[in-house]
């Protein structure tokens, strides 16, 4: 998925409110950003994935919130 | 006009006092008033439990103007919580709905645990920062209202003034401490409510009295003759009336509904209407109980919420759907036969030179009382 189609794809999630959708397309989002080492633009994804990972009660949650404290950006959760 | 003076006519024994003056029913200055002398300093009703039976739903509530949220956590307790975000203010769950994780705010997207905990803050700090040194989430919990549940009645004290629930109701919950079993909600025939055009108090006084039984419910009359019935009242506490007649509903193959389990003997045809001050009122029998939360809109005008509770469940005794349906339908004719009183004392006290009213020294113990309880909640409020 190319940058565009991953726009895309993350407005259609969002209208459908599609919440593990938007979990994994963010996620997505942030791991090519980590490959171009753009870590405030990956770490802005990453927000957005935990957000809806945390809303949605996903698993998922628990990763995120380590990977942004990993990085100093959010304070550790206990789940 | 001074109102401290007319108040002082309610506050003596009924068989000279008047009840509470007009703008207690048409003035919406005393409305104002009395929202918070009287519904947020004490104990109100605004839900049921039923409403939010699983964990993680929750359901907001308009009550007074004031938006709260009623949630089920996931220790199965019901909480409630000011509906309001502590970033900006923002309605956090503006319909009922089931909260999966957590209850995220629709601008920024702070998110809030089923107790009210402050989860998240994204962006906080900055794109992609989540936390900031002077955004503690600890003190950014929302804001929670003091509740208590009883007979699946939610109570709520909006300011904090209160005693402790069990305080203040000691009396009554002893009184009916025999109907201290699980209740189960009948369904969806089980609950129904009532738009009435009038003040919240004219249905708490009208569920009080016995002495319009025989007048406005004809129906009643032959099982239920106003000589069987008692006055209850407690100064300061609670009023009502009693009956010493209850007659089960039956079906066509003389069937009735289960008897909730243990109770003594009074209750084979005893049966109580109270009304737990300020706005709920509460009826027990053997085979069924019923709560209804009044929810004052305005000085003029009050949605009645009624709900039926049995001993049994409807998933496990779909036998008793008949019953069931017919015994609300019952109740429903009884409360619409209701609604021209209270409606009519509603216009009633748009006569400017009406008194408050004269009470039967007799009959209107129970009324009065409510009256010198309300009296007594505003007194208290303007003397602080
Ligand atoms: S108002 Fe709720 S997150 Fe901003
Ligand atoms: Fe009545």
């Amino acid at each position: 998925m190319n940058r565009d189609e991953l726009n895309r794809a993350l407005l259609g999630a969002h209208a459908r409110e599609e919440q593990i959708e938007l979990v994994r397309l963010y996620t997505l989002a942030a791991e090519e950003r980590e490959r171009a080492r753009d870590t405030d633009a990956a770490c802005f994804y990453l927000t957005h994935a935990f957000v809806f990972a945390l809303e949605c009660g996903a698993p998922e949650a628990i990763e995120l919130n380590q990977r942004l404290a990993d990085l100093g950006r959010i304070h550790r959760l206990a789940f | 006009m001074n109102k401290i003076s007319r108040l002082s006519s309610v506050l003596t024994k009924v068989n000279t006092a008047n009840g509470l003056p007009n703008e207690h029913y048409v003035d919406p200055d005393t409305f104002i008033e009395e929202k918070h002398t009287v519904l947020f300093a004490n104990w109100s009703g605004i839900g049921f439990g039923k409403d939010i039976p699983e964990v993680g739903d929750a359901k907001p509530v308009d009550f007074l103007g004031m938006p709260l949220l009623l949630v089920r956590d996931r220790d199965g307790e019901i909480g409630v919580f000011q509906n309001t975000c502590r970033h900006r203010g923002m309605i956090l769950v503006s319909k009922p709905q089931k909260i999966r994780g957590a209850i995220r705010c629709p601008y920024h997207s702070w998110c809030y645990s089923l107790k009210g905990e402050l989860r998240a803050t994204p962006h906080v700090g900055g794109p992609g920062q989540n936390k900031h040194d002077d955004v503690n989430l600890s003190d950014l919990s929302l804001v929670r209202i003091r509740s208590f549940v009883w007979r699946d009645v939610i109570f709520v004290n909006v300011d904090g003034s209160a005693g402790a629930f069990e305080e203040v109701h000691c009396e009554l919950m002893e009184r009916w401490k025999e109907f201290d079993v699980p209740i189960f909600h009948g369904g969806e025939t089980s609950g129904f409510k009532l738009d009435v055009k009038s003040n919240w108090k004219l249905a708490v006084e009208n569920y009080c009295e016995s002495y319009h039984l025989p007048w406005v419910h004809p129906g009643l009359n032959s099982y239920s003759r106003l000589e069987d019935h008692y006055n209850i009242e407690v100064r300061d506490q609670y009023s009502g009336q009693g009956t010493l007649v209850y007659r089960q509903l039956t079906d066509h193959d003389g069937e009735t509904l289960p008897d909730f389990a243990g109770l003594s003997d009074k209750w084979e045809e005893g049966a109580e209407y109270i009304a737990v001050y300020p706005n709920v009122l509460l009826g027990v029998q053997r085979d069924h109980s019923f709560a209804i939360v009044l929810e004052p809109v305005n000085q003029e005008n009050t949605v009645e919420h009624i709900e039926l509770y049995y001993a049994t469940s409807e998933k496990d005794t779909p036998e008793y759907d008949g019953l069931r349906a017919s015994n609300a339908q019952q109740w429903k004719t009884v409360f619409e036969e209701d609604v021209f009183v209270v409606e009519g004392m509603q216009k009633g006290r748009h006569g400017e030179l009406f008194d408050g009213g004269r009470f039967s020294p007799v009959m209107d113990g129970p009324t009065h009382n409510f009256h010198h309880w309300v009296a007594t909640q505003i007194e208290i409020g303007r003397t602080g």
